[in-house]
């Protein structure tokens, strides 16, 4: 086992809070903050949609995938740069069960 | 017996044998493999088994109806059921696999190293699938009443049968591989009747944007009938409700023991982090058609059923009656059927509009067997939770630790067979619509697990104490809140009982930072456990330090 400097650990930690916070920002714009606006977005069309119906129906849904998968995609990134190898991941999870 | 029973008799028998082929094929042999079915499952596929866990009776039979009587304001269903995934992709389900437990009481009972806390996690576990599982025999009792033209009720009766039968001898091994079966026979049923719909109606076949021109024409029909327009917000509830709602619904949605035992059946937090993002995407696909689904029906009953003269109503009209879900009543005496002496129960909407658009029998039949699935494979799921948080979190761990492996099998069986019971006793008067009842399990598990999870998992300085208070003071608000606004008429700013979740949150997010802070601070081992968890599996934190597991096993602490 190799140590890690504390600061490289810290910074991996706060890479991903970091994204984790635009994701959280971005989910709380599609889903809560349309939906308080909703009255007054009701007059813009879209897609042949009032925009704040568009929005509940397909928008903050669509958005959510995307989020999910730039999260999935990232988390990879960001692993691979702190040096993380997936196949050791693997062999440690499989370990990582407690018997009963 | 006419041809659409049998049809849709056959196809619902080929389908089931299809499942119970598979699960008789991965008979479970051993408990681990009873409950999280070994690890082994590729991400993709583990997506697609937790959108059959996920889309239960409630968004395949319940949804679109809901949205069709709500408009707008059904919305929060749709957000609410999907948004949550962010929160459990992202804030829990990796941090959880690290840690490494079977069960979300399990999580509970070791983070905070506490018998007390793993039991009353384990009974809010049981609370939670229990009221969910109302919801998915009433389900059931709608498709099984309208398949033999009975009455709902003897249709739940059917229900609980097979469903105690199907989730005592499957186990989740058999589950896995079964729900990827049942989510592909539940997405093709749900999509045939709404890309043939979007066919008749708009002459596109691609229903998910292609119905923005219905719903404004809807709002003109609206208009001309002086009632208020299907997409206005906020006419069937206050702003406030349709906020709480879809909070209740994404925190329930990442507070759900059944959704979350699904996520220890991947092997990393890599593969978890992709599950939740395909999980999303199976279900996306249903959660897009709902709308439209709901606007369509809806369009259809506007122009093609309103206004009908009463006695040339078509045959569907009486089996329907039949089940006593859709009321017909000439209150004017004109003979002709007007929009207002309609009442067609929210859970009906999607079986019945293939009929009424008369998209022929094997359309229908198709319908009737993936809302089956659709029931089937959530309560196989909740009903493994059930049985494991009896059999394994009380039984096995603080009753009897002795018990055999073959014991602990029986009991987690007979635990599944009377909670399918007593599910069904309730279902067979249900308290509320398919969506709603539903609601109630998420606003619960808002109420007691996403607090105690998030905490969990990112607060190390969350002790026992603080998270025993904070579940008990959390269920007790909800449970209280749902009540007395059901059956009391209390509100507050118009926040019904399907948004208590929310309150249930604040009370114990607040009860359990303030208790855990005037108590004791957790061991440094539980503390450096949960700093442990913002690191991908080969970082380990140990005394203040970062560890990177390079190779050779011995290394390997647990």
């Amino acid at each position: 086992m190799k140590k890690i400097d504390k600061e490289v650990a810290d910074a991996y930690f706060r890479e991903k809070n970091r994204y984790m916070f635009v994701y959280f920002a971005l989910w709380f714009l599609v889903s809560y903050v349309m939906v308080a606006f909703a009255d007054s977005l009701t007059e813009i069309q879209f897609l042949g949609f009032p925009f704040h119906y568009f929005m509940g129906a397909f928008g903050a849904l669509f958005t959510f995938i995307v989020l999910l998968f730039v999260n999935a995609i990232v988390g990879d990134k960001i692993d691979k740069k702190y040096g993380i190898d997936d196949e050791r991941n693997k062999e440690i999870g499989s370990k990582n069960m407690i018997d009963h | 017996m006419d041809s659409q029973f049998l049809v849709s008799l056959v196809i619902i028998l080929c389908t089931f044998a299809l499942y119970i082929g598979i699960a008789v094929f991965n008979t479970a042999k051993q408990t681990s493999d009873f409950y999280v079915a070994g690890r082994g499952v590729p991400p993709i596929f583990n997506g697609m088994a937790i959108g059959a866990d996920w889309m239960s009776a409630a968004s395949f039979i319940g949804m679109a109806g809901t949205i069709m009587l709500l408009g707008y304001d059904g919305l929060a269903y749709i957000m609410g059921w999907t948004g949550g995934y962010l929160f459990l992709t992202i804030l829990l389900a990796p941090q959880l696999r690290k840690f490494g437990r079977f069960t979300v009481p399990e999580f509970i009972g070791d983070r905070f190293n506490s018998k007390a806390a793993l039991k009353i996690a384990a009974i809010c576990t049981i609370i939670i699938s229990f009221t969910y599982s109302i919801g998915q025999l009433s389900g059931s009792g709608v498709v099984i009443g309208r398949l033999f033209e009975i009455d709902a009720k003897i249709g739940t009766l059917i229900g609980v049968v097979l469903i105690a039968f199907y989730a005592a001898f499957g186990g989740m091994k058999g589950i896995t591989w079964t729900q990827v079966a049942q989510y592909v026979i539940l997405i093709i049923a749900y999509l045939v009747p709404v890309i043939f719909m979007s066919l008749q109606l708009t002459s596109n076949p691609i229903p998910w944007i292609s119905y923005g021109e219905i719903v404004t024409k809807m709002g003109e029909l609206d208009r001309e009938l002086g009632i208020s327009e299907y997409f206005a917000p906020f006419t069937n509830g206050t702003k406030w409700q349709f906020l709480a709602l879809m909070f209740t619904l994404m925190c329930g949605t990442a507070g759900l023991p059944h959704v979350i035992v699904r996520f220890y059946t991947v092997g990393t937090m890599k593969a978890a982090r992709w599950s939740g993002a395909w999980a999303l995407v199976f279900i996306g696909l249903l959660y897009f058609s709902a709308p439209a689904y709901a606007a369509f029906a809806r369009f259809i009953l506007l122009t093609e059923v309103a206004g009908k003269k009463i006695a040339e109503l078509p045959s569907w009209t009486q089996s329907w009656i039949d089940t006593g879900k859709l009321g017909i009543a000439d209150t004017n005496g004109d003979g002709i059927l007007q929009w207002a002496e309609l009442t067609i129960a929210n859970d009906i909407v999607v079986m019945a509009t293939p009929e009424i658009a008369n998209l022929g029998i094997f359309v229908i039949g198709l319908v009737a067997a993936g809302a089956m699935a659709a029931a089937l494979s959530t309560a196989g799921g909740l009903m493994i939770s059930i049985s494991s948080s009896f059999a394994h979190d009380i039984y096995y761990r603080i009753i009897n630790p002795q018990a055999s492996e073959r014991k602990r099998l029986l009991i987690g069986r007979i635990s599944i067979v009377v909670a399918t019971l007593l599910a069904g006793l309730i279902a067979l008067n249900p308290p509320g619509a398919i969506t709603q009842i539903v609601a109630w399990a998420f606003a619960i598990a808002t109420g007691t697990f996403f607090p105690a999870l998030v905490l969990g998992v990112w607060w190390k300085r969350a002790n026992a104490k603080g998270t025993m208070a904070g579940m008990l003071v959390g269920l007790a608000v909800t449970l209280l809140y749902i009540f007395s606004a059901k059956y009391g008429g209390f509100t507050i700013l118009g926040i019904i009982d399907t948004g208590a979740g929310i309150f249930g949150a604040i009370a114990a997010f607040a009860t359990n930072i303030i208790v855990s802070l005037s108590t004791r601070a957790p061991s440094q081992e539980l503390q450096d456990a949960v700093i442990n968890l913002r690191y991908p599996e080969q970082m380990i934190y140990k005394d203040g330090e970062v560890y990177l597991n390079e190779g050779s096993s011995k290394d390997i602490k647990n």
